[in-house]
């Protein structure tokens, strides 16, 4: 008789290689992974209080660590090289693979937007009035789209951990939430502008919301390449309601 | 909205099979065993070394034009199974086979039927080359002419030239043909072996490991061999490597201790296997 098998994928299925080695390399390249995505979340949230408070030293702090993100970003390529040179992965090996390729481009443009953020704060306040571009509402309305968007990329980067699909579905639940705080936020632009801002300033407002809005963007792609690898299904371009109805439904 | 719901759900459905599964009977192979245009049909196969199970309740086809390939560690049983495909096992003391195996819709195992003929039918490549310390033209002419498949010298000759130039060597070889076959290269050989095996006009080819014994070079050579065959033969091959197996076969199946585990599209196996044992074993996880 053949033992039954688990029903479910092992806890973390970069492991239990005959060649420890593999198991290393496939660590190493998540954990690059995992790094460039601390580093995005403490950049988005260093950006947004540049934007928001006026703090320009986070502003160019921002600015100055962003090449990190593109040097590990490197990094992580040069090692999906090594692992497919040495290793020809099959299976949930190349679509670990695969994925952690994907998601390193995710991570690294999400990182690009904290960049982006951050140039857009600075110019903000190079302008010569108003002294304060912001409302208080336009405020409030920028740290929730922020709190939204940081929240979810960070659970997306949680999931890589573990290749988690249930927590992968939770960022797909919040896309709803993000848009909207996206939208409240272009729409307090709006309505409570301050009559002497200037349209570059605005400009600068919209880049920021949409830069926020896409960080939480990459959040899903990577909660779509995490469930690519724990399940073997490309999700991507299905309806996500659907998809987390099904998902949830067996168990998820 | 509910039938894009059931959609959804039998796509959901193919995810859930993606799950590692489990396995609770022993003999339900993940995967469909059957393919539209079968030349071997085995059902149920059992193999016994004296009392000991080789093989339990093995069910296959081997589908017209189709390279399948048969995996799994040491001790698996797919050499066994393999060469209960063309009575290769009658050789061995204590060796009982139970279960269906036809050819063309008739049973191999029929107690008329002779296996001679049959191992024609049912040509064997083995994993180390093994030519007849004879000369080229002989070791290919030999079969046809025990089998009385030629009349005359003339067809003889055709015969051999055809077999030498779809097994890739005939151009290595025509000028020396009279040469011992134990002369060439261990890829040659192998190739000769192949065309030995071609020359008695064999509707299945079984390969049980055939590149283990060659270097890179002629691994590969024999490798588009076997891609060429598969337009007038149907192929099966055990392999251990990996790499081969999916470079080379159209399916792929997977056995573990007598059981086969998995069979299915060989791009399947191995992006995408079913079960959790296959897994294991074509990731180098198996311990």
């Amino acid at each position: 008789m053949v033992e039954t098998a688990p029903l479910k994928p092992t806890a973390d299925p970069t492991s239990g290689h005959t060649v420890s080695r593999y198991d290393r390399e496939l660590a190493k390249l998540r954990g690059i992974i995992l790094r460039m995505g601390e580093h995005v979340i403490e950049q988005t949230q260093a950006a947004v209080a540049a934007l928001v408070d006026g703090d320009e030293s986070q502003a160019f702090r921002v600015l100055d660590r962003e090449p990190q993100i593109d040097y590990l970003s490197l990094d992580a390529d040069e090692e999906v090289f090594r692992v497919i040179a040495r290793r020809q992965p099959t299976a949930v090996d190349l679509r670990i693979v695969l994925a952690l390729s994907k998601i390193a481009g995710d991570v690294e443009r999400a990182g690009d937007k904290t960049a982006r953020i951050a140039r857009q704060a600075l110019e903000l306040r190079q302008m010569e009035k108003p002294a304060e571009p912001l409302t208080e509402a336009m405020r409030e309305a920028f740290r929730r789209l922020d709190e939204k968007a940081c929240c979810m990329f960070e659970r997306g980067i949680e999931a890589v951990a573990t290749f988690d699909v249930t927590q992968s579905l939770t960022i797909f639940e919040d896309e709803p939430a993000l848009y909207a705080a996206s939208h409240e936020a272009r729409q307090q632009l709006g309505e409570q502008n301050p009559p002497d801002l200037i349209p570059r300033q605005t400009i600068c407002l919209l880049t920021s919301a949409h830069a926020l809005e896409r960080i939480g963007n990459h959040a899903a792609n990577i909660a779509e390449q995490v469930i690519y690898v724990a399940l073997g299904q490309d999700i991507r371009y299905r309806n996500r309601e659907i998809l987390i109805e099904t998902l949830r439904h067996r168990g998820y | 909205m509910s039938t894009t719901v059931e959609a959804m759900g039998q796509r959901v459905g193919a995810m859930s099979a993606a799950e590692l599964s489990s396995r609770p009977d022993s003999r339900a192979t993940v995967g469909d065993v059957t393919v539209a245009n079968p030349r071997m049909v085995c059902r149920e196969v059992d193999v016994w070394y004296g009392s000991k199970q080789a093989i339990k309740g093995v069910s296959l086809d081997i589908g017209k034009n189709e390279v399948v390939s048969m995996i799994g560690p040491s001790g698996c049983g797919k050499s066994t199974f393999l060469r209960c495909l063309n009575r290769m096992n009658d050789t061995i003391d204590g060796c009982r086979v139970e279960g269906s195996i036809q050819l063309d819709g008739q049973d191999i195992y029929d107690k008329g039927l002779d296996p001679v003929p049959l191992r024609a039918q049912v040509g064997m490549v083995f994993q180390k080359p093994n030519p007849f310390p004879k000369s080229i033209y002989e070791n290919v002419a030999y079969g046809p002419r025990i089998h009385g498949l030629t009349n005359n010298k003339a067809e003889l000759d055709a015969l051999v030239e055809a077999s030498l130039r779809k097994a890739g060597l005939w151009n290595e070889v025509k000028d020396r043909l009279d040469q011992p076959g134990t002369g060439l290269s261990g890829g040659q050989q192998q190739r000769l072996c192949i065309a030995r095996t071609i020359a008695v006009s064999p509707e299945v080819i079984l390969m049980d490991e055939p590149c283990s014994a060659l270097d890179p070079i002629a691994t590969a050579i024999v490798e588009e061999l076997i891609d060429e065959l598969r337009a007038n033969y149907s192929i099966a091959i055990v392999t251990h490597s990996m790499q081969q197996a999916a470079r080379v076969s159209q399916r792929t199946a997977y056995f573990h201790m007598g059981d086969l585990i998995e069979v299915g599209e060989t791009n399947e196996i191995f992006t995408n296997p079913r079960h959790k044992l296959t897994e294991d074993y074509i990731t180098g996880r198996f311990g």
